[in-house]
């Protein structure tokens, strides 16, 4: 979850993601360590443990560690912890398609889970759906997890509505309003965004607009309702809409953006030294932010996204079907993501949660963070949840698989292809997914 | 032995300088990664980056003690390393022996074939090696790290090449005129005269089998037993840190290579110069 | 010489027979004792996955599918190789392996050359050219990526200095091959040396001295004597640098900082392993498509490892009857 957790997270300099290799492999067993022999659900006795499988940080340890303290509780819980999505995606993909065990319960990234409700891969996963759960998640969120015919077969845990996070100094250098509410009009929608990037850009040319053409090009895809699929899951790609923000994202390439690839070394070195000035800003990048540039004292967070909300990350907690102790998996789902142990976990990671409770009790903590000149960021992620419409972009099985390839055909303008050129490629790309 | 080596050739100031300039370039990117985990994260990120070392090494030292179990690790690690490097150089050397010096039906078909297997794309196999492993009972387990490295094709090629010419024909037979038996022979024969391959054989896979990062990541994904690079790689995950720690990532690095350097000084003056006492021709 | 254990002296056709009997089969059999331990423990993890990738490159097995699906024919081979990623991934592997094997052979047997010679400080120097292959590959990876970064990175910083333009390591094709290249050779130049000084150290010194008599200078006494001499060795290290460096995958993979791992955004250096791991992870029938893709590749790889046998023997041939 927070910060390393989202597969389009990857830094390639983290090296480690050797992993990479591993993962297409993992799949096939490894998990499991659970008690599931295969056979049908059986009962469980106190010394019994149930595993549950996340990648990066999701802040648990305490929450489970209260259970397994806990002699009231029927069973125990065993986390393992893998450092990246991707090489989770890999193993777990592998040990649905090879049927090896898995946990009983296991972490799904947001942007993959569109490919697990769907037909055909949804019969893999138990439905946990619980009718005294409706209304304890972001809406948005819960819709996420479900299938076309209702089944719930993801808990949500945190999610990822996006703010706009800015450099006040590099604005006040600019002559633009620095503070955050006077630079939230500025990113009402994105032709005020692009417009006053221009402006911008013109006053510093050093610095530029935005942290990298990727990000923008995210956001403004996740408003259209269609990017990549029809709702029959039918691949369509060429629509005007993806069209329009593909030609806006390569027009504006050149003057507004860094032109380099998020998560990079260069794109790290950025924050530090004045090489953007604003980002599409979920709450887990914050702690970004804070570890890229700890010594930079104007980063401000405006409560405003251009062209209304937006989602970015989030993850989702599921139960395969194959597993022995479906009921009591759905248990421990139920119990990672309610209040509490949200309140607790975004404590431990970062993670801003999709309960709803939960995020009322952060709210009425209060918190005001320094280091963005104290700003209430709960109060601000509210807000802009709220600003996320449900099911928009509509993300059919193949989305994150699609969504790589469009970034990557944005990168190749970046890097100096002639953005027709590099349009053919990706469509060609998507045809041979 | 015939004593001095090319006596005849002394090495000049270019040799020295040519091999100066080899050894600075292999190094420098060591130094590099050690100076990256003497500094602070901070550092780390900064420009230009630090060319001399910082002194928070110990604190990174510490902070990586504190995430992963690392004294577990190395044991696992040196236990993996130290079997995979006796086995295989036990096992290669009478294969390559038996496929430089003996004669027997199917020699050449079976030489061929296990360089063919050198070709098989690892990516792939791995899948249905796992499945295998799995099939078998032994993953999450050291066994299933190790069988990999019973024995190489890489290790029966090197070995066989080496001997091909190492050991005169003549020396082989004089030992069979004598009665002694296969196994007698290589041990009296073969084996002195493979030595210095052996000792190079031995430093080699040890030194493959510590730094194998892959198969180990994925039998002991969800294993309570971990090698030094798979704990290593939980070091990526550092709670509400945001981005990579390249200070600790870089000092975890360091210490798991640390107790390989001391071997390779410890051991390896030995090793190298065993090359000398190989050249039984002569 | 043959012990013979007291029972079988003992035994009915006198010692003498028994003991050519058992030294008959000794002769016979125990080659294949010698050489069974690789097809034993080949057969567990290797044979296995060979067969079953192979048998699985003509089915349909949808991403998370629970059973293999419908037989499909050659149709998995016809979608790799009509892929044009497919084609410049094999170009690529080419212009990297050219990049990396040719020079790491080149550099190791001059090395090794050097360090045959009668050196201060030896066995210092034989060790030091192997200290980078104690870094794992995804540590060296880790280093060297922060060396080629394309703006922040020390080798553009170095250039700067000089004057030189900043090179884009990960967007410029041919540049993006030299610093895979230079990651490869860096770790493994050293190893190859190390393999090529053993072989060397076993040629006889009296072929030396007799052509030194001849008056042969050292270069002269390289190309005639340590070369042809050193043949089965150069083949080894030929053969297996060719397989490993058509294999190369941790090296490129971890430089890419494309997010899809393409590679670079215009696939600029995804090697043909990269693409055998992007197929098994994409969205149509990713296993059976890889399966295919890596037969592809492992009948590539034996068709150039044995062309390069087939050249190195014909050119040492060549230096070995002059």
């Amino acid at each position: 979850m927070s910060n390393n957790s989202k597969p389009w997270l990857r830094r390639p300099r983290t090296a480690l993601a050797a992993c990479a290799v591993a993962s297409l492999v993992a799949g096939l067993t490894a998990c499991g360590g659970g008690d599931g022999d295969g056979d049908e659900q059986s009962s469980l006795g106190k010394d019994d443990t149930l595993t549950i499988t996340t990648f990066s940080e999701f802040g648990y340890d305490d929450q489970i560690e209260k259970w397994n303290a806990d002699p009231e509780r029927p069973f125990k819980i065993k986390q393992t912890k893998i450092a990246e999505w991707d090489t989770w995606k890999e193993s777990m993909t592998k040990a649905l398609q090879a049927g090896t065990e898995l946990p009983d319960v296991i972490a799904v990234e947001g942007d993959a889970m569109a490919a697990l409700v769907a037909e055909g891969a949804n019969e893999q996963f138990a439905d946990i759906s619980d009718p005294e759960l409706d209304g304890r998640w972001v809406e948005y969120a819960y819709k996420a997890g479900q299938t076309t015919d209702g089944k719930q077969i993801g808990y949500p845990t945190d999610i990822g509505p996006e703010a706009i996070c800015y450099r006040a100094d590099l604005f006040e250098k600019a002559g633009l309003p620095s503070d955050p509410e006077g630079a939230a009009a500025l990113f009402k929608d994105w032709d005020t965004y692009y417009k006053t990037g221009e402006q911008f850009t013109k006053k510093l040319p050093k610095t530029k607009w935005y942290d990298a053409s990727g990000s923008v090009a995210q956001a403004m895809l996740n408003q259209v309702e269609f990017p990549f699929q029809t709702e029959d899951q039918k691949v369509n790609v060429e629509n005007d809409e993806l069209k329009a923000v593909y030609d806006t994202v390569t027009k504006y390439s050149p003057t507004l953006s860094t032109k380099v690839v998020q998560w990079g070394e260069d794109w790290q070195a950025n924050f530090t030294n004045d090489g953007f000035a604003t980002m599409p800003c979920p709450g887990w990048m914050f702690a970004n932010i804070k570890s890229s540039a700890p010594d930079v004292t104007g980063w401000r967070i405006a409560d405003a996204f251009p062209g209304g909300g937006g989602n970015w990350g989030g993850s989702f907690l599921a139960v395969p079907a194959s597993g022995a102790h479906t009921e009591e998996a759905q248990e421990v789902a139920d119990y990672l993501t309610n209040a509490e142990s949200q309140v607790s976990a975004s404590k431990a990671a970062g993670n801003f949660p999709g309960n709803l409770e939960a995020q009322k009790t952060l709210q009425a903590e209060n918190a005001e963070d320094p280091y963005f000149g104290n700003a209430k960021t709960t109060e601000i992620l509210t807000n802009r949840a709220a600003a996320v419409t449900p099911g928009v972009p509509f993300k059919g099985d193949k989305y994150s698989d699609v969504l790589g390839l469009f970034q990557t055909a944005i990168q190749r303008v970046d890097e100096g292809e002639d953005p027709e050129t590099s349009w053919t490629t990706f469509v060609g790309a998507v045809d041979k997914l | 032995m015939s004593g001095k080596v090319h006596s005849i050739n002394k090495p000049g100031f270019l040799v020295y300088a040519l091999l100066a300039a080899f050894v600075l370039g292999s190094v420098f990117p060591l130094y590099w990664s050690y100076v990256m985990g003497t500094v602070t994260k901070e550092r780390t990120l900064q420009s230009p980056p630090p060319l001399v070392p910082g002194g928070h090494f110990i604190d990174n030292a510490k902070r990586v003690l504190d995430q992963i179990d690392f004294w577990s690790a190395l044991l696992n690690s040196v236990v993996v390393s130290s079997i995979g490097a006796f086995s295989v150089v036990a096992f290669s050397t009478l294969a390559g022996y038996a496929f430089a010096k003996l004669r027997f039906k199917g020699s050449n078909m079976l030489m061929a074939f296990i360089v063919m297997t050198l070709a098989v794309p690892t990516q792939l196999a791995l899948v249905p090696m796992l499945k295998q492993f799995s099939n078998l009972g032994l993953d999450g387990t050291l066994t299933a790290v190790t069988l990999p490295w019973l024995v190489t094709a890489f290790g029966v090629f090197f070995m066989r090449q080496y001997l091909v010419d190492a050991i005169p024909d003549e020396l082989i037979d004089a030992a069979r005129v004598d009665g002694c038996s296969q196994i007698r022979i290589v041990w009296t024969v073969a084996v002195p005269a493979a030595r210095p391959a052996m000792a190079i054989l031995a430093l080699f896979t040890f030194m493959s089998v510590w730094t194998d990062f892959m198969w180990p990541l994925l039998v002991l994904q969800n294993s309570d037993v971990q090698t030094l690079q798979t704990a290593l790689d939980k070091l990526k995950i550092a709670p509400g840190q945001g981005l990579s720690d390249l200070a600790l990532l870089q000092a975890g690095t360091i210490m798991a290579t640390i107790p390989l350097l001391l071997l390779f000084i410890a051991t390896g003056r030995h090793l190298v110069s065993g090359i000398m006492q190989g050249a039984v021709k002569g | 010489m043959l012990k013979t254990s007291p029972q079988a002296s003992r035994s009915p056709q006198g010692p003498s027979a028994l003991r050519q009997r058992l030294s008959r089969w000794d002769v016979k059999y125990a080659p294949y004792l010698f050489v069974a331990p690789f097809f034993i423990v080949f057969a567990v993890i290797g044979l296995y996955p060979l067969l079953y990738t192979g048998y699985l490159s003509f089915f349909s097995w949808p991403r998370f599918g629970g059973a293999v699906g419908d037989p499909v024919g050659w149709a998995n081979y016809v979608h790799v190789i009509t892929d044009p990623v497919f084609h410049k991934a094999l170009v690529n592997t080419v212009g990297i392996f050219l990049l990396s094997s040719v020079p790491q052979v080149v550099v190791a047997t001059i090395i090794a050359a050097l360090l045959d010679t009668n050196l201060r400080g030896r066995s210092w120097w034989r060790m030091s050219v192997l200290l980078p292959y104690v870094v794992a590959p995804a540590a060296a990876a880790l280093i060297w990526s922060a060396i080629f970064a394309d703006r922040s990175g020390l080798a553009n910083q170095l250039l700067g200095v000089v004057g030189i333009d900043p090179i884009g390591w990960h967007t410029d094709r041919f540049a993006s091959w030299t610093a895979i290249a230079t990651m490869v050779n860096w770790r493994w130049t050293g190893y190859n040396t190390l393999i090529i000084l053993a072989a060397m150290q076993a040629v006889s010194r009296d072929l030396y001295e007799s052509a030194s008599l001849d008056g042969a200078g050292s270069a002269r006494q390289f190309w005639n004597i340590t070369l042809p001499s050193i043949r089965p060795t150069m083949i080894f290290v030929i053969v297996t640098s060719t397989m490993g460096g058509l294999q190369i995958f941790t090296e490129p993979r971890l430089f890419d900082t494309n997010l899809q791992h393409q590679g670079g955004a215009n696939y600029q250096f995804q090697t043909l392993t990269m693409y055998v791991f992007n197929t098994a992870n994409s969205a149509t029938d990713p296993y059976p498509r890889a399966a295919a893709a890596a037969w592809l590749l492992f009948l590539l790889i034996v068709g150039i490892a044995l062309l390069n046998y087939v050249v190195t023997r014909a050119i040492q041939n060549r230096g070995a009857a002059r």
